[in-house]
């Protein structure tokens, strides 16, 4: 199935400027963007970025076997986020930033604790495609799971509506 | 194929040749505009395309349908056919999602886009583009012309950019209530709109060269909106007045938090 | 734009089910299956109620389908793109002032009842 990730250029720069701020004890900072699922005309489909939310350098929990944690406020505070967006069939994505250039992926911390994440968000949000967004300082790459499913999509796009555009391809390695 | 082929567009940038060929563009209408937009697009190097006409090519097209000839009037070559040769033929590897309907038909193709050139006839189609543009993120650039007046014609036109969180067409005064409500007023009986050439050709370079710099930022502007009126008897093109007194910061019209499907609110 | 509950809850017996739905500056009131006046094909239909100026009348009634009714109508409007979806409307001009909702969808439905 095709996934495709749209966000403004605005909202890409805003997440840029937030997730690479020193924090006071993390290796990295994290946020929630939320994003609303629709669909594309090859049985596909597409999820638009909406808002993001920094989280409170106070809401993470010293772990040095991590690039950070969030404690428990921060994933109250993103349930109800959640629970709130139901409406708009409004999901929530997990996102980082690799500070690096060029293409990214899931580190094997990132591919063992992130995705633990999913499953309590999709009881909340059943109609809503929530994932895992992790950007570099110039690319990013993506994962969706849609209502109902287990196992996400593998984003193959991801497209910066700014000035100027930016479009972050997966390439195919299979 | 000589690496030489795009050397003489390298001011755009370093990359840009790989910028532009990611881009999927979308080009509801391949008419006079269209057909223009559809032949430089191909040539700058754009490789992915969501083209939109069911409409074939006529006698009347031939004064200004780009790529279009005698024999295809005769044979009644669809319109998209006729695009599509004529990428084809400039980037043999380009990817063209063509689709034979009015693109409120099948709008959805139109959602993988990250620009869409209008090159529509009403502002009602007009108004319908940017209004999918801003639900799906996608960058509007919008083209038009019109004469006015029998005895002393003018040409007038337009190019104009809206983007999400951006000003709209109507933020920018070119959409208004007027507007639309004199085409209404007008329904059937519009007649044919006086179209030529030239003023075709200066709004879809214009306007391919606002979504080459949305691509490259070639020009390092960063353009967030762009309202260009055409002047076809001065043969001008000039920022519109209405954009001096543009003071609004996030659009009114198209809040952010309104992207994607509609969204009911039961009451 | 929020309408007065006074007056959407009078709206709700002529469907079955109200929304609104916003978009491009403009607040529709969304009715599913939208009761007709007698005479018409179908008889219900999904229905936009649009009670601000727009496309040159001062209201206007979209509908899903270009109804068959007593009259013939003026469908001066297809294909309207609104919500993700196609409407229909005719010509019919509401001229009332300060109308009310129902009073608004009344005066729109008798473009199915009334010859003028």
């Amino acid at each position: 199935m095709k996934a495709h990730i749209k966000m403004t250029g605005e909202l890409h720069a805003a997440m840029l400027k937030d997730l690479t701020r020193r924090h006071p004890f993390a290796r990295e900072r994290v946020g929630f963007v939320f994003g609303r699922l629709c669909s594309l005309s090859d049985g596909g489909r597409l999820v638009l970025l909406t808002r993001y939310h920094s989280i409170p350098d106070d809401q993470y929990v010293k772990d040095h076997t991590v690039g950070a944690r969030i404690g428990s406020t921060a994933m109250t505070w993103a349930m109800q986020a959640v629970y709130h967006g139901r409406l708009a069939r409004e999901g929530i994505f997990h996102i980082h930033l690799h500070g690096h250039r060029g293409e990214t992926g899931m580190s094997a911390t990132d591919g063992r604790e992130i995705p633990r994440l999913i499953p309590g968000f999709q009881s909340v949000g059943r109609d809503a495609g929530h994932g895992i967004i992790i950007l570099s300082l110039d690319h990013g790459c993506g994962w969706v799971w849609v209502p109902e499913s287990t196992e996400p999509a593998h984003v193959d796009c991801i497209s910066v509506i700014g000035s100027p555009i930016g479009v972050f391809e997966r390439r195919r390695t299979e | 194929m000589s690496k030489d082929r795009y050397s003489r567009q390298s001011f755009l940038g370093a990359n840009s040749e790989e910028l532009i060929s990611r881009c999927t563009v979308g080009v509801p209408g391949l008419g006079g505009g269209g057909s223009h937009i559809v032949q430089q697009l191909a040539h700058i190097g754009f490789q992915r395309y969501v083209l939109y006409d069911y409409d074939v090519v006529e006698e009347s097209n031939l004064n200004r349908l780009v790529g279009a000839n005698l024999t295809d009037a005769l044979a009644e070559t669809p319109k998209l056919h006729l695009a599509k040769k004529m990428i084809y033929g400039l980037q043999p590897k380009a990817s063209i999602l063509g689709i034979p309907f009015k693109w409120q038909d099948k709008p959805e193709p139109l959602r993988e886009c990250q620009i869409v050139l209008g090159c529509v006839d009403s502002y009602k189609t007009r108004e319908e583009l940017e209004i999918i543009c801003r639900r799906y993120l996608m960058h509007y650039i919008d083209i038009g012309m019109d004469v006015h007046g029998k005895d002393k014609p003018v040409i007038g036109g337009q190019i104009i950019q809206s983007s999400p969180g951006g000003p709209c067409m109507r933020c920018m005064g070119f959409l208004t209530d007027e507007k639309l409500a004199a085409e209404a007023a007008l329904y059937g009986n519009a007649g044919h709109r006086p179209q030529v050439i030239w003023p075709n050709g200066v709004l879809a370079s214009t306007a391919v060269g606002l979504a080459v710099d949305l691509v490259t930022n070639w020009t390092g502007r960063s353009r967030t909106h762009a309202y260009l009126a055409y002047d076809g008897n001065e043969g001008t093109v000039r920022e519109s007045l209405t954009l001096r007194n543009l003071a609004i910061k996030e659009c009114p019209h198209f809040p952010l938090h309104e992207v994607g499907d509609p969204v009911l609110v039961e009451l | 734009m929020a309408y007065p509950s006074t007056q959407t809850d009078d709206l709700k017996p002529y469907c079955e089910k109200l929304s609104v739905l916003p978009e491009g500056g403009v607040s529709f009131l969304m009715m599913e299956n939208l009761r007709l006046p007698a005479g018409c094909q179908p008889a219900m239909c999904d229905a936009l109620l649009c009670p601000v100026a727009k496309d040159g009348y001062p209201s206007r009634l979209y509908l899903s389908v270009q109804v068959a009714s007593t009259y013939t109508r003026n469908w001066n409007c297809s294909n309207a793109r609104i919500g993700e979806r196609n409407w229909f409307a005719f010509s019919w001009r509401v001229d009332l002032p300060n109308p009310t909702l129902p009073q608004l969808l009344i005066a729109h439905l008798n473009g199915f009842a009334k010859e003028k």
